[in-house]
C-alpha cells in the first residue's frame, strides 16, 4: 500500500476514532442525565406509571342473632376506578368516561366530579362504587385502557328491614354509622391490608405483592332471636296501620338476663335499600326517645310505697269524687270509683287513689326509688347514643312533683328504661342492665359491656306487686292483655301529651303503653310497647295491651312455654302472696 | 472407568435436582391456585349462606305460605308441646 493510502486510512481512523468518542462523551452525558441527575423524578414517573399501591378492605365481620342466622354480612363487590396513562389527553380521557356514563348510570353530578378530576390530572378517580356484577361485566367487555376494578365489601342485610334500626347501617366505605354497625364498629371492621401491583410498559401486571396482610373483622352473636323480632316487628305494624299513630316500638327481654329478645321500631325501612332520609333509620325510639310514662309508672309509685312501709294492701283510699287538688291544680281519674284498696287503686289506675298513696311515701325515699329503678339515668344497653331521660334533682322538685311524679308526669323516661324497670320487678327485686350483643366471637380479649344487677326493692315488695299486676291484667285496665292458659302481670299507661302551643297537656294528643312479663311467677320474657298518638281508641289497655298480647301469644308458643293450670297457679299465687304479706 | 462413574452420578444428580426444582415451582404454583380456589369457595360460602338467610327470611316464608301453599295459622287446640325450654 502506499504512503498516500495508508495516510488516508489513518486519516480516516482518526476521524471515525473523533466521532465514536464524541458519540461515547454524548452517550456517557444523556446515561448521567438520566441515571443521576433525573434519577429520582424519572423513578417516580415510572413507578406512578407502572406501581399501584391498592388498600385491600378486610372483611367486616358478619352478625348473627342468637340462634346463628345472618342479619348482616359483607360480601366481595367490584368498584371502578379510572387511572390515565400520563400525557393522555383530556378529551379521550372524557370519551372513555362517557361510554360508562349508561352502564354505571351516571348522574350529571358524579360526571361533573369526574371531569374535575381529569381537569386536575389526578391519577386516581373513582367512577362508581360497589357496582352490580351485569354493570361489572358490561364495563370488562369494553376493554377500556386505564379502567379498573377494585374489589370492595358490601354490607348484605339478609332479612332487609328486620331489626332496621337496632342494627343499624354502614356508609360507602363500609364504616358503621348508627346502631350495632357503629357501637361495635372497631370489632366489626378488621384492619385494612395493602397490596402492590407493578405492570410492564404494556400495562401487563408482572407482580402483584401482598404488603400488608388485612384483618378480618369479628363476627357478633346478638341476643334477639329472629323468630322474635318478626312476630314483634309484625304485630306492631299491624297495631300501627290500625290506629293511624305517628310511630311504636316494642322491646321484648329475657328478664333474668337482661338480654333483648327483639327491639322493633315503626316506621322502618329496608337497610339494603335505605330510604332517601336515612336519618329515619338511625333514630331507634326505644332508645333515643323520651316520653312521659303516665301510669305505667304507678309501678314505681307502688314500690316505693311498699318497700317504705307506708302502705299496706288492706289500707284503702277515697276516690269517689273523680278528682284531688294538689298545689291549686285538679287531677281527674279517667272514670268514677269509690273507696278503692290499695291494690284496687293500682288494678283500676286510679290517679286519686295513686296520688294518695304517693304523698305517704314522702320525697326523699320517693326520689331515691325512682333513681335506683335506673330513671334519670342511662341504662348501659350497648347501643350508641341512649337518652337517659329526663327527672329533674330533689332540688327542683316544686309542691305538685311528687303527685306528678307518682302518676308518671314531671319524668321523661325511654322505653328502655321501663323495660328495666319491670324486669325488677319481673326479678324478685333486681336490677339488671338491658344488653343486645351476647358474644363477640373468636376474640377472648374483647368483653362486651360487663351487665350489672343488683337488688333495688325487697323480694316481699316485687311479689306483691307482681302479684296486683297480674290483677291489672285479670280484671283491671289490662284486661286485653290476658293470655288463655297463661298468668300474666302487666300494667298499661295513657299520657295525655304536653302541647307547646297550649303551654299545656293536650286532650286529644296521647302516647298509650303497656309494661308486662309472662308467665307472672316463672317469667320467661317481658314487654314494653309505646304507641304514640294513636287516633281513634288511644287507651293503653285499647292501644298497647292487645299487641302484647298477640305478640306474647306468638313468642310463648315459639318458645315451646307450656300451658299453665289457671285454678293451680291461681291458688298458688295468692297462697304466696298471703305468705309474703304475713 | 472412574471419571465415567462419577459423571453419570454428576449428571444424575443435577438431573435430580433440576427435576426437584421444576417440581417445588410447579407444585407452588398448584398451591397457590388452590389456595385461591379455597378463597373463592369460601367467598361462594359465604353468598350463598347469606343467600339462604335471605331466602328464609320469615316474612318471604309466611307469604308463600299463605298466598302460594294457602296454609293457615295453627289453631291454639291444635299445639302439643313436646319439651319445656324455659
Amino acid at each position: 500500500m502506499s504512503i498516500f493510502y495508508q495516510k488516508r486510512a489513518r486519516m480516516r481512523i482518526i476521524i471515525l476514532g473523533f466521532f465514536f468518542m464524541i458519540w461515547l462523551v454524548g452517550l456517557t452525558i444523556r446515561l448521567l442525565q438520566l441515571q443521576v441527575f433525573e434519577h429520582p423524578r424519572l423513578k417516580t414517573e415510572v413507578l406512578e406509571q407502572n406501581q399501584n399501591r391498592n388498600t385491600i378492605h378486610p372483611k367486616r365481620g358478619t352478625i348473627y342473632d342468637c340462634t346463628g342466622n345472618i342479619l348482616a354480612r359483607s360480601l366481595p363487590i367490584q368498584s371502578v376506578f379510572f387511572s390515565p396513562f400520563k400525557g393522555e389527553p383530556s378529551h379521550l380521557q372524557l370519551e372513555k368516561i362517557k361510554k360508562l356514563k349508561k352502564i354505571l348510570n351516571l348522574s350529571e353530578n358524579e360526571l361533573q366530579n369526574i371531569y374535575k378530576r381529569i381537569k386536575r390530572n389526578a391519577s386516581f378517580i373513582w367512577i362508581k362504587r360497589k357496582v352490580d356484577p351485569e354493570q361489572e361485566e358490561k364495563v370488562r367487555r369494553l376493554f377500556l385502557s386505564g379502567i379498573y376494578f377494585l374489589e370492595e365489601n358490601k354490607r348484605f342485610y339478609p332479612h332487609g328491614k328486620l331489626a332496621a334500626h337496632l342494627l343499624g347501617r354502614v356508609n360507602i366505605d363500609d364504616i358503621g354509622a348508627s346502631g350495632i354497625e357503629y357501637k361495635y364498629n372497631s370489632v366489626l371492621e378488621g384492619k385494612k391490608g395493602e397490596h402492590l401491583i407493578l405492570r410492564d410498559a404494556k400495562k401487563r401486571e408482572y407482580r402483584f405483592e401482598i404488603l400488608k396482610e388485612p384483618e378480618a373483622g369479628k363476627d357478633l352473636i346478638l341476643t334477639i332471636d329472629e323468630t322474635i323480632q318478626y312476630y314483634a316487628e309484625k304485630e306492631l305494624e299491624k297495631a300501627m296501620l290500625k290506629t293511624g299513630a305517628s310511630w311504636g316500638t316494642v322491646i321484648i327481654s329475657q328478664p333474668s338476663s337482661g338480654e333483648i329478645l327483639a327491639m322493633a321500631n315503626y316506621p322502618t325501612g329496608d337497610l339494603n335499600n335505605p330510604p332517601p332520609m336515612p336519618l329515619l333509620l338511625d333514630r331507634n325510639k326505644a332508645i333515643h326517645h323520651n316520653f312521659e310514662p303516665g301510669s305505667t309508672f304507678k309501678i314505681i309509685t307502688a314500690s316505693a310505697a311498699l318497700e317504705a312501709r307506708k302502705v299496706n294492701l288492706n289500707d284503702s283510699f277515697d276516690c269517689s269524687k273523680g278528682f284531688i287538688r294538689v298545689a291549686g291544680k285538679t287531677i281527674r281519674d279517667h272514670e268514677l270509683f269509690g273507696v278503692l284498696s290499695f291494690p284496687e287503686v293500682i288494678i283500676h289506675s286510679s290517679n286519686v287513689g295513686t296520688i294518695q298513696f304517693g304523698q305517704l311515701i314522702g320525697e326523699e325515699i320517693f326520689f331515691k326509688t325512682i333513681r335506683a329503678f335506673g330513671f334519670g339515668q342511662k341504662t348501659g344497653i350497648d347501643l350508641p347514643a341512649e337518652e337517659k331521660g329526663i327527672f329533674r334533682p330533689l332540688d327542683n322538685w316544686t309542691n305538685i312533683s311528687a303527685s306528678s311524679l307518682s302518676i308518671g308526669y314531671e319524668i321523661s323516661v325511654t322505653a328502655t328504661q321501663m323495660l328495666q324497670a319491670i324486669n325488677a320487678i319481673a326479678n324478685k327485686g333486681f336490677i339488671i342492665s338491658p344488653k343486645v350483643v351476647k358474644k363477640i366471637l373468636n376474640s377472648p380479649d374483647i368483653a362486651t359491656e360487663k351487665p350489672y344487677r343488683r337488688r333495688i326493692i325487697s323480694e316481699r315488695t316485687a311479689l306483691l306487686l307482681t302479684s296486683i299486676l297480674q290483677k291489672v291484667v285479670q280484671r283491671g285496665t289490662g284486661i286485653t292483655a290476658r293470655i288463655r292458659d297463661y298468668k300474666v302481670a302487666g300494667k298499661t299507661g295513657t299520657t295525655q301529651k304536653f302541647d307547646p302551643s297550649i303551654g299545656g297537656y293536650s286532650s286529644t294528643v296521647h302516647t298509650s303503653s303497656f309494661v308486662g312479663f309472662v308467665p307472672a311467677d316463672n317469667p320467661v320474657l317481658s314487654m314494653v310497647v309505646v304507641i304514640d298518638e294513636p287516633k281513634g281508641p288511644y287507651s293503653g289497655g285499647e292501644v298497647a295491651a292487645p299487641v302484647f298480647r298477640e305478640i306474647a301469644s306468638l313468642v310463648l308458643r315459639h318458645l315451646h312455654i307450656p300451658k299453665q293450670e289457671e285454678q293451680l297457679n291461681t291458688i298458688i299465687a295468692e297462697g304466696r302472696l298471703r305468705q309474703v304479706e304475713r | 472407568m472412574l471419571f465415567v462413574s462419577c459423571t453419570i452420578i454428576v449428571i444424575f444428580i443435577l438431573t435430580f435436582y433440576i427435576w426437584h426444582q421444576m417440581e417445588s415451582i410447579r407444585i407452588g404454583y398448584e398451591i397457590g391456585k388452590l389456595e385461591e380456589k379455597v378463597l373463592t369457595l369460601g367467598r361462594q360460602v359465604d353468598e350463598l349462606q347469606a343467600e339462604k338467610s335471605s331466602l328464609l327470611s320469615l316474612d318471604r316464608v309466611e307469604k308463600i305460605a299463605k298466598e302460594e301453599l294457602n296454609l293457615v295459622e295453627p289453631k291454639k287446640e291444635q299445639l302439643v308441646y313436646d319439651e319445656f325450654i324455659p
